[in-house]
C-alpha cells in the first residue's frame, strides 16, 4: 500500500486508496471495491474497450490502468455520466438514434465518444472522430448507429 | 419518439442493465476452472491438496462426483471433468473456488495434474486424406454421415459437356460476444440454482439436470441480460461446474471465463472443407455433386445438427436436374462445434456462389445471368424433395443487380470491383413451446424466462406482435422475464426463431384473449383494445368497456386475465426416399438475401477495403423497421469479418494460437461502411402476419458478396475463407493477366 492520504474522486465522491492494493486495476476497483459495476469487463487486455471511463475528462481504459496511478484525479464512471454534459448529450444520441443491442459495450463507447468529443470539439468531421474510437469494438450494430449518435451528439454541442 | 429508441435503450445507457459478469452474492466464491494443458493425452493423476490447503478454497474434480451428487448420476457420454483421457486443450480437469478471484486463480494453479500426452489430431484433412468412403463405419473419427441424392449425379456428370470441379476450405470463426459466460450457483438442499447469461433459460436447465442426473424439476435458472449472444449462449457452458462448486462450498459461487478462456473453451464453429462437382449441358446445370467434411471438435456422435441442415446450404438455392449430398461430421481434437449465427450457412454461400461464378465463367455465361436462371422459384421442389414456399430471391436479385450495375458505372479506377451474393435460410422452430400473456387492466404482460439477448427480437419484437394483434402501442406491452420454476416453457432466443415462432405463440394467446374480453363484451364483431385515461379498453362495433370492467373480481384480485399460446416443431418435409444416410431437415420457411459489396483490393498487399454495402432482404412482413435495420446492420459487419479477418488458428498440437482479440481481429468502426438496406414483403412466411425470422440472414451472403467483388477487382479466384491479405495477393500472383471484369458484365 502506498500513500496513506491518497484519494481519487469517482463520479463526484472522494475515495480513499489506502485499503486498494498496488497492484489493483482501476476496473477491478470500479466493479468489486465501489460496485460501479456499470463499467463492463470484456478482454481485461485493452483490446475491446468495454471498460472505458472517463479521467479527468478524457477516456482511459480501466483495464489498463492501475488505481494508484489516478491518485488526486477524477473518473467518471458510467453511473456517473449523468453530471457531465457531454457524456449525457451522448446518452440522449444513443437512445435517440437506437445505437445499442445487447449493451454491453454501451458504457465504453458513450463515455470514449465523450472523451472524444471534448477532445475534438464540435467541429471535428466524422472520420476524426471515428479515428479515436477503433479500440471500442461492438458486436451487435454493425456500427452505423453508433455512428449516428456520435454525429447527433456532435451537432448537440453546436 | 424516433422509431430507434428502445424500451432498454434508458437502462443500458446508464450502465444500469445488469449481465451475467455483474452477478454478485453475499459471502460467494469466486470460481475457476483447471484447463488441460495439451489436446489428447491421459490423466496420471490429479492432486487438490495444495489448492484445497489454501485459506477458504474448495477444489473438485472427477472422484468428488459422487460426494457432491448422492445417487445421482451424470451423462457418462458427456464427463464434465477429463477423466482419465483429455481430448481437447481446455478441457475442464477440476474446479475451484475461494474467497476472491485472485485466491481462486492461486487455488487453480496449484491444482497438480501429471498427463501423458499423446498426438492430438486438429487437422480435418489430416483426419482423412482421401475422401472418406466407409459412411459412418468409416472410423470412430466420423460423428455423423448424412448423404441424399435424387437422380444418377454419375451419369449426368460423365455426360455434361462440362464440368467443373473444385474445393474449398473455410476457417473457424468465433462468436466474440463481448460479454464472456458468466453464472451465479447457489445449492440449498436438493434445489439446485443458477442465474446465468443465456440464450435458453430452458436449454440450460435441461442440460444441466442432464450433466448432473438430477430431475429437471430440481434445477431452476434464471436469466440476465445479455451481453450478446450468437450462438454460443444456447446450451449450458459453466453452469454444472458454478453448482458443483456451490454445493462443495455450501456458498454461492460466481463463475466467468476470462476472454482468453472464452476463445479456448467457448463452442465455436469450426474449419470444412467442401468439393463441388458441377456439370452444365447447353447453359443448364444437369447434376451436382457436393461433399462435406466439418469439423466438430469433440462433438458426440448423434449430437451433430448441424452437418445435415446446414448441408443443404452447400447446395444453395439453384435447380439441378440430379444431385448427391453427402457430408461427414469428422471429430479433432477441439473443443465440441458450436453453432455461430446461421452456423456454417455464411461458409457455404461463399462456396457455392464463387462455384457457381466459376462454372459460369467456364460455359461462357455472365455469372449473374447464370444463378438467375437456376433460382428456387415457390412452387419448385428443392433437391432434398421440399416444396418451395412463398420466395422473394429473385426479387432480390433483381434489385441487387440494379444496385450493382449503377455502382459498376460509377465504380472507378483499378482496384475496384462490384459483387453480388446471394443466400437463403429458414426460421426455426426449435422444439417449440409456449406463451403465457396477461391482460391487466393497464398494460399486457408476457411472463417468459428468456431475456432480451440484444437483437430487439423479444422487446421490440413479441411487442410489435401484441400491438398489430390487438390494438395496443407496444409501450403498453410489458415482459415478465421469469425463471424456469415460474415461466412456461420455451426453446430459447436463437435460430431466428423469436417472432417466427415463440411470436405465433404470442400471437396465439393474444386471439384468446380477445375472444374471452369479445365473449365477456358481447360483441358480435372482433375485438380491438386502446388506451383511455390510461387504461386499457376494449372496442367492438359500437360496444366499448374498460378491461378493468371485464375482468372478474378474482382476476383482478389475481393480476389480470391470463390466456395461453403454443406453437410447435416444424410443419414441414423433405422427401424421405432421397435420403440415403443420416438426417436431413425441412425448411420451415424461405428466407432470401442478396448483398451487393463494393471493394477496393491493394494489389500488392492483398487489403480489401469494403467501400459501400447494400442489402436486400425479403422478411415476408416488416414487424419493427428500426429493430429489421439494425439486424441487417449488425449482420453485415460481423460477416465482414468472417469473408476478411477472423480466423481461429489451430496448431498442429491442438493449440489455439489467437485466443484474443488483438490476434483474432474483428471489423472495427472505421471498417464497416454505411449499408443501404431495403426490405422486400409479401413472400409470407410462417411467422406473425406472415413475417420471417432476420436474425441470421444478414450475415449469410457477406463473404460471397466481398469473394465475387474482390474477384471483379482483381480476377483473384479465392477458394478459403476468410479472404486474408496473404490469401489475396497471393491469388492476385496467380490470377490470369486479362481483367476478367466488369466491362464485359456492365453492358
Amino acid at each position: 500500500m502506498s500513500g496513506g492520504s491518497e484519494r481519487l474522486t469517482v463520479n463526484g465522491q472522494p475515495v480513499p486508496l489506502a485499503e486498494v492494493p498496488d497492484d489493483e486495476r482501476l476496473l477491478d476497483t470500479l466493479r468489486w471495491r465501489l460496485g460501479l459495476r456499470g463499467t463492463k469487463e470484456g478482454c481485461r487486455a485493452g483490446a475491446c474497450g468495454s471498460c472505458t471511463v472517463l479521467v479527468d475528462g478524457a477516456s482511459r481504459l480501466s483495464c489498463l490502468t492501475l488505481t494508484h496511478e489516478l491518485a488526486g484525479g477524477s473518473v467518471t464512471t458510467i453511473e456517473g455520466a449523468g453530471g457531465d454534459p457531454i457524456a449525457r448529450q451522448v446518452q440522449e444520441a444513443f437512445q435517440e438514434a437506437g445505437a445499442l443491442q445487447c449493451g454491453y459495450c454501451t458504457p465504453g463507447f458513450v463515455l470514449a465518444i465523450a472523451g472524444a468529443l471534448r477532445e475534438l470539439g464540435p467541429a471535428s468531421s466524422t472520420p476524426e472522430l471515428l479515428g479515436g474510437l477503433g479500440g471500442n469494438l461492438c458486436r451487435c450494430t454493425g456500427y452505423a448507429a453508433i455512428v449516428r449518435a456520435a454525429e447527433q451528439a456532435r451537432a448537440g454541442l453546436r | 419518439m424516433s422509431a430507434a429508441r428502445r424500451p432498454d435503450a434508458d437502462l443500458k445507457v446508464r450502465g444500469a442493465a445488469q449481465f451475467g459478469t455483474d452477478l454478485a452474492a453475499p459471502g460467494m466464491l469466486w470460481g475457476a476452472l483447471v484447463l488441460a494443458p495439451v489436446a489428447l493425452g491421459r490423466i496420471r493423476s490429479l492432486d487438490l491438496s495444495a489448492a484445497r490447503a489454501l485459506p477458504g478454497a474448495v477444489a473438485i474434480g472427477p472422484d468428488d462426483l459422487p460426494r457432491l451428487l448422492g445417487s445421482a448420476r451424470g451423462d457418462p457420454e458427456r464427463p464434465l471433468f477429463a477423466a482419465p483421457e483429455v481430448v481437447y486443450r481446455a478441457q475442464p480437469i477440476a474446479a475451484v473456488a475461494a474467497p476472491t478471484l485472485a485466491e481462486a486463480r492461486a487455488a487453480a494453479v496449484a491444482v497438480r495434474c501429471a498427463i501423458d500426452e499423446a498426438p492430438a489430431v486438429t487437422d480435418l484433412e489430416a483426419v482423412f486424406p482421401e475422401w472418406p468412403a466407409g459412411g459412418a463405419e468409416t472410423s470412430p473419427q466420423v460423428a455423423a454421415h448424412v448423404l441424399a441424392r435424387h437422380g444418377d449425379v454419375g451419369v449426368a456428370l460423365s455426360q455434361a459437356e462440362t464440368v467443373v470441379r473444385e474445393t474449398y476450405r473455410t476457417a473457424g470463426v468465433h462468436q466474440v460476444a463481448l460479454e464472456p459466460h458468466a453464472c451465479l450457483a447457489e445449492v440449498d438442499g436438493d434445489r439446485w440454482s443458477v442465474r446465468t447469461s443465456t440464450q435458453s433459460p430452458f436449454g440450460v436447465r435441461e442440460d444441466v439436470a442432464s450433466l448432473l442426473g438430477l430431475p429437471e424439476a430440481s434445477v431452476r435458472v434464471d436469466g440476465t441480460w445479455v451481453g450478446g449472444g450468437f450462438g454460443g449462449k444456447g446450451a449450458s457452458l459453466l453452469e454444472p461446474y458454478a453448482l458443483l462448486l456451490a454445493r462443495a462450498a455450501g456458498a454461492p459461487v460466481r463463475l466467468a471465463l476470462t476472454y482468453r478462456e472464452e476463445f479456448l473453451l467457448g463452442r465455436s464453429t469450426l474449419p470444412l472443407v467442401a468439393r463441388l462437382e458441377t456439370g452444365v449441358t447447353d447453359g443448364r446445370i444437369v447434376g451436382r455433386r457436393v461433399r462435406l467434411l466439418l469439423d466438430v471438435g469433440t462433438s458426440l456422435p448423434g449430437r451433430d445438427f448441424a452437418t445435415g441442415y446446414s448441408i443443404g446450404f452447400l447446395l444453395g438455392p439453384y435447380r439441378t436436374d440430379t444431385f448427391e449430398v453427402e457430408g461427414y461430421a469428422v471429430r479433432t481434437n477441439k473443443p465440441p462445434f458450436g453453432p455461430h449465427r446461421a452456423p456454417i450457412a455464411p461458409q457455404c454461400a461463399f462456396v457455392v456462389e464463387s462455384h457457381l461464378e466459376e462454372v459460369a465463367r467456364a460455359v461462357g455465361a455472365d455469372p449473374e445471368e447464370f444463378r438467375a436462371a437456376h433460382l428456387w422459384r415457390e412452387g419448385d421442389t428443392t433437391p432434398l424433395g421440399q416444396t418451395v414456399g412463398p420466395f422473394g430471391l429473385a426479387d432480390a436479385l433483381r434489385a441487387a443487380r440494379e444496385v450493382a450495375k449503377a455502382w459498376r458505372r460509377e465504380a472507378g479506377g483499378p482496384g475496384r470491383g462490384v459483387g453480388i451474393g446471394l443466400g437463403f435460410w429458414s426460421t426455426s422452430t426449435g422444439a417449440g413451446g409456449e406463451a403465457r400473456l396477461r391482460v391487466t387492466p393497464t398494460e399486457l404482460v408476457v411472463e417468459q424466462g428468456e431475456r432480451e439477448i440484444g437483437s430487439g427480437s423479444v422487446l421490440v419484437g413479441l411487442a410489435a406482435v401484441l400491438a398489430r394483434r390487438t390494438g395496443v402501442p407496444s409501450e403498453r406491452v410489458r415482459i415478465d422475464y421469469r425463471d424456469t420454476d415460474r415461466a412456461p416453457f420455451d426453446s430459447g432466443v436463437y435460430g431466428s426463431r423469436t417472432v417466427g415462432a415463440l411470436g405465433r405463440a404470442v400471437d396465439e394467446a393474444a386471439v384468446a384473449a380477445l375472444a374471452e374480453l369479445g365473449r365477456r363484451l358481447a360483441a358480435d364483431t372482433p375485438v380491438r383494445l386502446g388506451v383511455d385515461g390510461g387504461e386499457l379498453v376494449a372496442v367492438a362495433g359500437a360496444a366499448h368497456r374498460s378491461v378493468r370492467g371485464l375482468l372478474t373480481a378474482p382476476e383482478l384480485a389475481a393480476g389480470g386475465l391470463v390466456t395461453a399460446g403454443r406453437h410447435t416443431g416444424p410443419e414441414r418435409s423433405i422427401d424421405a426416399g432421397r435420403v440415403v444416410a443420416g438426417s436431413f431437415y425441412p425448411y420451415q420457411d424461405f428466407t432470401a438475401v442478396a448483398h451487393v459489396a463494393e471493394v477496393a483490393v491493394d494489389t500488392a498487399t492483398g487489403a480489401v477495403r469494403t467501400i459501400r454495402y447494400a442489402a436486400f432482404h425479403d422478411v415476408g412482413t416488416v414487424l419493427t423497421p428500426g429493430a429489421a435495420r439494425a439486424q441487417v446492420e449488425g449482420g453485415v459487419a460481423m460477416g465482414l469479418g468472417t469473408a476478411l479477418t477472423e480466423e481461429a488458428v489451430w496448431s498442429a498440437d491442438g493449440r489455439l494460437v489467437n485466443p484474443g482479440l488483438v490476434d483474432y481481429r474483428i471489423p472495427t468502426i472505421t471498417e464497416v461502411p454505411p449499408v443501404e438496406v431495403t426490405f422486400l414483403e409479401g413472400h409470407a412466411g410462417a411467422g406473425p402476419f406472415g413475417a420471417k425470422g432476420l436474425g441470421e440472414p444478414p450475415i449469410i451472403p457477406v463473404p460471397a458478396a466481398i469473394a465475387a467483388a474482390v474477384r471483379a477487382a482483381c480476377g483473384a479466384h479465392l477458394t478459403e475463407l476468410p479472404l486474408s491479405p496473404e490469401r489475396v495477393a497471393r491469388a492476385v500472383k496467380s490470377a490470369p493477366p486479362s481483367e476478367p471484369d466488369d466491362a464485359a458484365r456492365s453492358r
